[in-house]
Parts: C-alpha cells; structure tokens; sequence
C-alpha cells in the first residue's frame, strides 16, 4: 500500500502565525541583548533556562517519534510530522549553545580558577567539569542528536513519496538506538548544564528528572500544536477525540511521572538529612523561593493531575489546549526553580527583573517560526506511512 | 525479513475458532496428571519441603543458624525478599500497563504473569514474617491501641513496606479474581462433573455474561488497571526506600526508586519468560502464546537491561563525581573487592549477555532465549546480594569491618522459597485456566464486529 | 408439563458479531427497556447498540479513595503528633513527606478494593447462582461461542409472538423460550444433610480445639506457658525435703537492716545512743506506746503499781536512783533484750518506737523530780496557754 485515500490536502498555514513567530523572535532577541548589558548574569542564566527548555521540546519530541517506532504504535502515527517539526529545532541547537559557551564564567562557580583553587572538591571534579571537556560534550552530544534527527526526519519523509515499507524498517532500527543514546545524552545535558550550576550538589536520579520533565513538556507541545491544528482543519477529520485521549492519557501519566521523580528525590534527601545534599533544598527554601517551591508543586502536579483525571477531560480539546499552555509554562517554571536560587544575588529570595520575561518571549517565537517555516515546506501528516491508515481509522 | 506494517498482525495464529481456543486452555484443567506432572511437583515439592524444615529449624534455634553477623546484620533474608518482590512486579505490568497501553499481545500471558506474581508476593512475604526470629509475634507490629500508648513507627521504610506489600498482593488478588469470574463461569457451563459445578458456580459468583455487567466490569477492570500501574511502581519504590533513606554509601543514592522498579521488571520478565516457555511447550499453547509475543518480552527485557546498566553507570559516575570518599570507596569495592565476583556476575548477567537480543535470531530463539533468562534471574539476584552486601560489610569504619558467610540454611530457604513457587505454578496450571478464556477471545480474529475497523483497537 | 412452567423471556442466538450488534441496536430502538445481550466477551460498540449509560462506578472508587486518603493521615497524624509525640530522625512530628507513601497505598487498596466490591454486590447483585439464565441450553451456549439476546416477560412492551417474530427477523441461528426453573423444595430434616452437619460440627470444634488448646502450645508458641522456674507448692527434688518453698538460711536478716549485736546477751559490753530527739512527736509517740506496752506492768507513771499488782511479780519502780541512772540505751536493751521475768519486746515495738518509749521515760523522771524550774515553767505555761 503506497499511496492512501486519505484526502489529504495540503493547506498553507496562515502568514499571520510566521509573522508572530518572527516579530516574537525578534523582540525576544532585542530585549535580550539589552539584559545582557543590563545584568549579563541574570541574562545568562535565562538564556539556560531558555536553552535547556528548547532541548526539552526538541530533543523530546525526537523521543517521541523514536519511541512510537519502537513501540509500533499507530494512534499517534498521523500527527508524528507535527512531531518532526518540533524536533527540527536541533540542528539549530549548535548554534543557540555558542553564547552559553561565551557566558560559562557567568553561570558556572567551576569555571572559576581561584574557586576551584581553594576548593578540594571542586578540584576532584576538574577531571570532568572543566571548560574544554564541557565545551567538547555539548557539541558531541548535539552533534549525535542532530545526526539521528538528519537520518530519522529523511526516512520519514522520503516515505512521503515512495511509500517505501523498508524505510519504517530503518527507522525502527534507529529509533531503538536512539533511545538508548537518548538516555545517556540526556542524563549528560542535564548534568552539565542544570545540576552543576551548584557544583557542590549531587543527586544520581537527576537525569531521570529531567528527562520527565522534558517528556511532558514535549508531549504538551505537540497536543497544543495537534489540538490548535485540527481545530483550525489542517488535520484530517479522522483525527479525533479518541487521539485527543491517547495524548491526554500520556501527559497525564508523564505529569504523574514527574511527581513521582521529584518527591523521591526530595524524600531520600530529606530522609537522611545530609547537609552536603540538602543545603540545595533549603536554598530554594529561602526567603521568598519557598512560595516557588510549594508553587512547583501544584502547578506542575496538582492542578494537571485534577485536570486531566477524568475520562472525558482527557478527550476535551479546550481542556487539553489549556493544559497543554499550563504544563509548557510550568516546565519553564521548573527550569526556573531548578536554577534561580542559585545565581548570586538571589540566594535570600527572589527579586523580580524583566530580563526574566524576555527570553521566554524569543523562546516562543523560535518554536512557532521554526514549526510555521518547516509546515510550509512539508506535509503536515505523513502521508506515506504505511500504518497511517491505520493510525487515522484509530478508536479506543 | 518482510514486515507489511499496514496490516496487524494477528494475536492468535492459526485462525482457530472460539471453540478451538477455549478447549485448548481447558485441556489441562480435564485431564488428569501425567508423569512429567508428577515429576516436576516433585522436584518443586522436595524444594519447598527442604526449605520448610530449614525454617521450622530456625524457629527453634532461632536467627544463629543464618549467617547474618554484625556488620552484615541483613542479608540473605532481605536479598530474598527483593528478588521475589521485583518477579511480582512483570505480572502486574504485563496485566495492568500493557492494558492500558493497548498492547493486545498481553492477552495470551497476562493470566498466567498476574498468577506468578501472587506467588512471587507469597514467597517475598515469607521472609519479612521469618527474619524476626520470632514471627509469631508478628501481629505486634500492626498499630493497635495499647497499654504502653504505643504506635508502630510511620515514619520507617520497613512500615511503610508492609502496607506496600499487603496493598499489592491484596490487589494483584482482587485483580486476578476479577479477571477469572467470566472464567468460572465459563468453566462452570462446560463441566460435567459435580464437584467442579459446584466449585466453579462458587467462584464463578452467578455471573452470566450478561453485557450490562460487562460495562461495568470492564470500566472496573481498567480502573483495576489504572491504579495498578501506579501501585506497582510504588510498592518497588518503597522497597528501594529501605536502603535509600539510610546513610550508608551504595545505598543513600536518589536513583535507587526507578532504578529498583526497572531491575524488578527486567527480572520479573525473565522469570515470566522462563516459564511461559516452558508452559507453552507443555501444553501446546504455542498458537496463543506465540513467538512474537516471547519476542516482545525479549524486547523488553532488553530495554529494561539497558536502563539497569545506565543506572549502574549513573550510580559509578555520581560516586567519583560527589567526590564523597566513602561512597567512593563503596563502589571501588564492590568491582574489586572480597565480593568482586559476585559484582561482575552481576554486570555480565544483566547487561551484558541481554544485549544478545537486539540480534533478531536470537530473539526469536527459545535455547538461547531460556539460558538468557535463567541467566537474568541469577543476575539480578546478584544485583540485591550486591547492594546489600558490599554496603554492609565495608562501610565507614574500617574496624568494623567484616565478612558474609552464607550457611546452609541460608542458601537451603531460598531454594525452599524457588519450591514453593514453582509448587503453586505447578498447582495452577492444573486447577485454573493459564489464559484468561474471555479475553483471548476476545481478540481472536473476527471476534469484533468489523463496523470499527476489526481489530486495531483494544 | 411445560405448558404450565412459567417463561421468562425469548432468547435469540448468533454466531456474528456484527449480527449481534445490529440486533442489539434495533431492539433498543424498540423500546424495550427489560432484556439484555449475553457474549462471552465484551463486543466493542455493544454499549452504545444498547444504548447504556456509562458506568457510574467510578465515582465510589473516587470516593472510597479520598476516604482512605484522609483516614490514614488522620491515623498518622493522632498517632505521632497528638497521642504518643515523637521526635524521630530529627523531624517533626507530623512527618508528611514520611507519611506520603502510606498514604498512596492506602488510597489505592481501598480504591481498588471498594470498586470491586462495589461492582459485585451493588452493580451485579452477586451472589446469583439461582438467576434463571443458569444451565440453559442458552447459557451454555453463550458461554462457548455464540452471542444471545434475552427479551424478558416483564418488559412493558412484551407479547410473545411479536418478540418471535422481531427476533426472527435477525435471521438467528436459533430461538428458545427461557422458562423458569421448578422450584424444588429442599426439606431442612434430611437425614443426609444433618448428618453434614453434625460432621461439620465434630470436625470444627475439634479443629478449632486442637489447634487453639494443643498445637497453639507448643514450644517454642507456648506463649511463655511452661517454664524452668520454681512455682509455689511445687516439689523439686534439689533439695532434701524436697520442698519448693524455702525459709531464710539461719542468720538472713533484710537488706539494709543492721541486727541488734547484744540480743540474748545480759550484759553487754555497751550501750547504743538514742538516736531521736525529744520532739513532741516522738514524745507523744512514746508516751502512746508506754501506755500501751509498758503500762500495763509498770504502771502508768512507771511506779510499778499497774493492775497487776500482787497478781504478777512486781516490776520495780523506775524512778529509784539507780535505774534513773541507767543510760537511755540500757533502757533500750532491756526493751530489746528482755529482763527476768519481763520478755522481748522486739516483735510488738519496733526501733524507732522503743527509742521513743525511752525518751518518755525521761519525762516521766523529770516528773516525778521536778525542780522549782520545771514548776515555774509549768505554772508559766498554764498562766498563758490553754489547757494542751
């Protein structure tokens, strides 16, 4: 089966959502530019969290789609090229990491050499957390992504137009590797660039944290971008509340995911009361960050888990639309929390800075202008997939 | 090798009739035994019997007899209730999380997953009851109103294990039950013997097939499901906890929650594995339970190999990182220490020799597939043996120092605990239908009416 | 005979599913609300050709699962933060990140458990082992393979030959008439039955008596029943005379107590000191126990002139010269020791009590020889004081 009857008829996505994209984008990188002379340490550490945000929609998306190959899946198999869309941002990745690169002195206390001198531990960890070491991992690791991305969205789309079966067999193969590098690299990342902006703080199941955090966030993304699309009728008819549900189901689960990482993390800690571990707890205790830290938990598990526990709110487009802009803000936000109380100048509370608004903004305007760009060349359903049929005639 | 990915593949091969399925599960529950039955019991029956009197004798003699000492004040009690706890695990995932993901290959295995993990809860619940020494105080553990004001200690891992395991069996027993009623009843309408009528309309509580209960059963069933997924993730966790909250290196480690629950299915798998192969070949399942399905446990079982080896890898790299010299030190002596052995048993078991399975040959081979699973099994009991170990005998002041011994009683209770589950899954096979009849028919070819489409949905 | 047995519904059985589900659906729009469909499995798209309701049944399980959420907090919190307070691990009382994973347990146990219970007895009505369905040709069949429909008697709309005729016109593999079962009266007196019973009974009570007398004690579950230790009145054969309760060895005194060295001695070589001081407690203490013990030979003064005068040999007064110069603890010995023909007072007067007898005799000496002083002081206190 090559070709399916599935009248799918390619529409242009409106000029308006490529404009918004770019106007965002371009306020976004203007004002950012001016907090980088305003505070270049507060500028630089939303540009991390700006950062690491993408690599959570990028890369998770990426994990998305190598995971519906490896599960075989069918549900999510029409909206997978949305998917793909949001993975596109990767190669892109090498060049947004540069000036993070240039501004490590302002972000991290490692790369300091009179720190680490007088620090014994900090001189332990040299080995791994110097400059040139980080500086080689960041590109390698992107590098990797960026080359299952290439291979993967090739085979995907070449599928467009042959229908070729072996190319799912291909990807199927990637995708299982991928995941299993996935999990390294995402585990690295999130060590390098989030658990050593306190050098002094270990905690092994950290990756895994940030992995759930990115899987929701990846997962919020592409139900915003499915439910939007096919409420505007870019997406066939076939697509309905039965898909809706299947991705409400998996944020819902992700969400409970997250919970569970986090508060077991939290509880080891606080169990055995170790100061080595728990000062980086009690610093997002201080002050005014003890309102984030309670705010943490029911923005990014209470009121989603209430929100998405019944049947029928799983399938309602307006509630997932909701919940989808909610769980993307409250990823940004557990970013935020994760970093923050550790910049100089903030260890006794928050204090406000519209810095922290701007870099959010560009990141928003990046994503849509990247989606609206690669919808424009592209099928917005991947039109040769064998199981595609399948996926659409999907019911629960 | 030619895969048409837009068709589905059949859960049932061979295009057998409802008839056919249902009277090739019910064939062994008709049959009497035969020889090769008797002589499994009875190497399963010496085990659990072997075992019983090591216990009746630790009773007696009391904990001396094992050869817990002090530093190693728990282990092979704890290691025992580890390993049984984590084969639980694959049945309620195989039951429940596969349900929920749709995954229909389940069907021909979940009965038999969710039976094995009753049993594997009873023999891991056997050790908790005797390392006390004294177990029939135990009834003084739970929290009831006393003289003294006293309450059971909340705040302790170990308490916390007991509601975790009484909720998991209690509902991988509800669960199982519910599964079997529309079984009995079938069961129930077919028999010609009295006794079994009686029994079966007993269990079988007067269900009638009716499909105004079918909607409420099944929004129970996935209700069952639903909280089953979280439960089974929580009741690992919990046990993880037991070491995790503690100080001592190798065990104060945040990892240790999803990294107990992935080495629990990747063990429970193998266990559900090793025998599924067997049961097939016994009696001639082989078109329910086929070689696709056995091929997709490999898949997971390699995938959960995978995330056991990056937590192992995780867990070295945090040590060196901490820069924590104790912790350090613990790692640095369990790959070259006294128990050395023991820990690279550990690492070539699980993640070494499961990498086999991205080869598809092999993944479709039952000798090889049946040693890589026994194979499993021996690992991640090492893994346990591991932990708890080496964190004990060598932990902070090196002049407590010391060495673990394993006594005969040890290692004859754990064989004992081998003999009474495979006693039980013997026993079952015989007595209960090792596929759930209702819903291997259920997604039978042509079983669904076609106005959906047939068969690509749940 | 089966004209006259009672029906319950027509049933009509298939072999398709799709035959079924169209079946079902036009039943439905029908109208008829009393009949039901019976698969061996659930048919997708059933409920809706059936035009169900959703279950409700997931409201009791939210339900029960917030109960169970809130009791063992509130058990937790009684536990260690009111009734028995205590600080473990350094933490506070109400512990909760302590008490998060009990508290998901016990959510899920009763959640899962009361939907299961729910579903059986208030959604099914089970047990129904008596339902009319059972052991029909019908039933066995539906068990196996085949999908039915039930139209009961009950219904509104319900006449035998337009249900036929309806059912028929799905074109079935069969139709049957379901009729009640007779009923059959099962006499209680059964000679079979009692006989049941009785086993039944001989068989639990002696179980239960066996394993709760006998087996429940055996060592080592003998709740602490047999011992190694001595109990009163027993016999033991360790010793001679074979008697488990012992007297104290010769010489045993009590802990703490010093014996009197000089008991049985008639002149000892010295004297203890009154270790009590005349206060009017201890005089009062004295004069009581004088009057009590003393008196009664001495007199009540200590003149030797009780009652018992020239009944009993006369004690001598105790106020000639020598006795008056007899040292308090000479008093105290005679008291102990006994004299002549006076005893020892040792089991009616206990230390404290002869020390304080002795000091009374003192006052009675001063008494009887009072100087001028002693008067003045006397007259001075009956001027000012009350009669004491």
């Amino acid at each position: 089966m090559s070709q399916i009857d599935v009248n799918y008829q390619k529409k242009e996505l409106p000029e308006k959502l490529f404009k918004m994209g770019i106007i965002l984008l371009v306020i976004g990188v203007i004002l950012g530019l001016i907090g980088f002379f305003v505070d270049p340490t507060r500028a630089s550490f939303n540009y991390l969290i700006a950062y690491t945000f993408l690599i959570s929609i990028a890369v998770g998306a990426l994990f998305l789609i190598a995971l519906e190959y490896a599960t075989g899946a069918i549900w999510s198999v029409p909206f997978r090229r949305v998917t793909e869309f949001f993975a596109a941002i990767i190669p892109l990745l090498l060049i947004l990491v540069i000036p993070l690169l240039f501004n490590m002195h302002n972000l991290f206390h490692w790369t300091h050499e009179e720190v680490v001198a007088g620090d014994k531990i900090l001189q332990g960890k040299a080995p791994y957390l110097n400059v040139s070491f980080f500086v080689i991992r960041a590109f390698v690791i992107i590098g990797i992504w960026s080359l299952f991305y290439f291979f993967l969205t090739r085979n995907s789309l070449k599928q467009d137009s042959s229908g070729d079966q072996k190319l799912t067999g291909k990807n199927i193969k990637l995708s299982a590797v991928f995941i299993v590098i996935f999990a390294i690299t995402i585990s690295i990342t999130s060590f390098d660039w989030l658990m050593s902006v306190e050098p002094h703080w270990f905690s092994s199941i950290f990756g895994i944290y940030y992995f759930s955090g990115t899987v929701v966030a990846a997962l919020a993304a592409v139900t915003l971008a499915v439910v939007l699309l096919k409420e505007k009728g870019y997406l066939p008819e076939k697509i309905t509340s039965d898909h809706l549900y299947s991705l409400g189901a998996l944020m819902f689960v992700f969400v409970n995911f997250w919970a569970y990482i986090a508060f077991s993390q939290y509880l080891i800690i606080w169990y055995a009361d170790l100061p080595e571990e728990t000062f980086w707890f009690l610093q997002k205790w201080e002050g005014s960050w003890a309102i984030f830290s309670i705010l943490l938990i029911v923005i990014q598990f209470l009121v989603p888990f209430v929100a998405l526990l019944s049947k029928p709110a799983k399938m309602n487009p307006k509630r997932l639309k909701f919940i989808a802009i909610w769980l993307l803000f409250a990823h940004l936000f557990d970013l935020y929390w994760l970093v923050m109380p550790q910049m100089p100048g903030l260890e006794g509370g928050y204090v406000f800075s519209w810095i922290d608004f701007v870099f959010p903004i560009a990141t928003v305007g990046f994503v849509i202008l990247i989606f609206a760009m690669k919808a424009k060349k592209e099928n917005l359903i991947p039109v040769g997939d064998p199981k595609l049929e399948r996926g659409l005639d999907f019911h629960l | 090798m030619n895969v048409d990915y837009s068709v589905e593949e059949p859960v049932v091969h061979g295009r057998l009739s409802l008839a056919e399925i249902e009277d090739l599960v019910v064939k062994p529950l008709d049959s009497k035994p035969n020889k090769k039955f008797y002589i499994a019991l009875s190497i399963s029956g010496s085990l659990l019997l072997i075992g019983a009197v090591l216990v009746l004798f630790t009773f007696y003699y009391g904990i001396g007899l094992w050869g817990n000492n002090q530093p190693v004040g728990w282990a092979f009690g704890i290691v025992n209730f580890v390993f049984w706890i984590g084969i639980g695990h694959a049945g309620t995932l195989i039951s429940a999380i596969l349900f929920l993901l749709r995954q229909k290959w389940r069907t021909g295995i979940a009965r038999f997953a969710e039976a094995m993990t009753i049993f594997a809860v009873m023999c891991a619940g056997i050790f908790p009851i005797i390392h006390t020494g004294r177990p029939w105080l135990a009834g003084y553990l739970m929290p009831y109103p006393n003289q003294h004001g006293l309450w059971v200690n909340f705040s302790s891992p170990l308490v916390w294990d007991v509601f975790a395991v009484s909720t998991y069996f209690t509902v991988s027993l509800v669960f199982w039950y519910t599964g079997l009623i529309p079984d009995f009843a079938t069961l129930r309408d077919r028999t010609t013997s009295k006794i079994k009528k009686t029994i079966y309309s007993l269990f079988s509580l007067g269900w009638r097939h009716s499909h105004r209960h079918w909607l409420h059963y099944e929004k129970a069933y996935t209700l069952l499901a639903g909280f089953a997924t979280p439960l089974v993730l929580s009741v690992h966790t919990i046990v993880s906890f037991d070491f995790a909250v503690s100080l001592l290196p190798g065990w104060h480690s945040t990892i240790f929650p999803p990294y107990f629950v992935a080495g629990a299915i990747f063990s429970g798998f193998a266990m559900v594995a090793t025998v599924l192969i067997l049961v097939r070949k016994i009696f001639d399942l082989q078109q329910i339970i086929t070689l696709d399905h056995l091929e997709k446990m490999n898949k997971v079982i390699l995938v959960t190999s995978m995330m056991v080896g990056l937590a192992y890898g995780t867990e070295l790299f945090m040590a060196w990182y901490s820069g924590v010299t104790v912790e350090k030190f613990a790692f640095f002596n369990r790959a070259f220490g006294p128990y050395a052995w023991a820990y690279w048993v550990m690492v070539v078991c699980n993640v070494l020799f499961p990498q086999l399975f991205w080869i598809r040959k092999i993944r479709r081979s039952i000798p090889i597939m049946m040693v890589i699973v026994i194979l499993v099994n021996v690992g991640m009991w090492f893994e346990r043996f591991v932990i708890i170990v080496t964190s004990l005998h060598r932990d902070f002041l090196p002049s407590s120092w010391g060495m673990f011994v394993p006594t005969l009683y040890d290692i004859g209770i754990l064989a004992g605990s081998f003999g009474l589950f495979f006693t039980l899954v013997i026993l079952f096979t015989k007595a209960l239908p090792v596929i759930s009849i209702s819903e291997i028919k259920a997604v039978s070819d042509g079983a669904q009416p076609s106005h959906h489409r047939g068969e690509n949905h749940e | 005979m089966s004209n006259e047995r009672k029906i319950y519904g027509v049933a009509a059985l298939f072999t398709k599913p799709d035959d079924i589900i169209k079946a079902a659906s036009k039943v439905a729009n029908e109208g008829y609300s009393k009949w039901d469909v019976n698969t061996p499995y659930p048919l997708h798209g059933m409920d809706n050709a059936m035009k169900l309701k959703p279950s409700k049944l997931g409201f009791i399980t939210l339900f029960c699962g917030l109960s169970g959420t809130a009791l063992i907090l509130m058990l937790t919190y009684f536990t260690n933060s009111i009734d028995f307070p205590l600080v473990i691990g350094g933490k506070q009382f109400f512990a909760l990140p302590a008490y998060i994973p009990i508290t998901f347990e016990i959510t899920v146990l009763l959640a899962t458990v009361s939907t299961v219970i729910a579903m059986l007895t208030f959604f099914f009505k089970f047990p129904s082992n008596n339902h009319v369905l059972h052991d029909t040709p019908y039933m066995k069949k539906v068990s196996l393979d085949h999908f039915g429909i039930v139209i009961e008697v009950s219904d509104p709309k319900f006449e035998q030959s337009k249900v036929e005729e309806l059912l028929r016109s799905f074109d079935p593999e069969s139709i049957e008439i379901i009729y009640h079962k007779e009923e059959i009266k099962y006499p209680i007196f059964e000679p079979k039955f009692i006989t049941f019973l009785i086993i039944v009974a001989l068989a639990v009570s002696g179980g239960t008596y066996i394993t709760l007398n006998k087996l429940m004690f055996i060592t080592p579950f003998d709740w602490m029943m047999y011992q190694d230790k001595v109990i009163p009145q027993s016999r033991i054969e360790l010793f001679k005379d074979e008697r488990g309760m012992r007297t104290p060895v010769e010489g045993t005194v009590a802990k703490g107590f010093i014996p009197y060295p000089y008991l049985g001695v008639d002149e000892p070589p010295e004297y203890l000191s009154n270790p009590l001081i005349p206060s009017r407690e201890n005089l009062k203490l004295g004069k009581k126990k004088f009057l009590t013990y003393c008196s009664p030979c001495h007199g009540n003064f200590g003149d030797g002139d009780s009652r018992l005068h020239d009944q009993f040999p006369n004690p001598p007064t105790l106020h000639s010269q020598r006795i008056r110069n007899f040292e308090d603890g000479r008093f105290y010995h005679i008291i102990t020791n006994g004299k002549n023909v006076m005893p020892s007072y040792t089991a009616q007067i206990n230390r404290n009590e002869r020390w304080a007898i002795v000091n009374y005799i003192r006052v009675l000496h001063r008494a009887k020889n009072a100087t001028e002083r002693d008067l003045e002081l006397v007259t001075k206190e009956t001027a000012t004081n009350v009669a004491n």
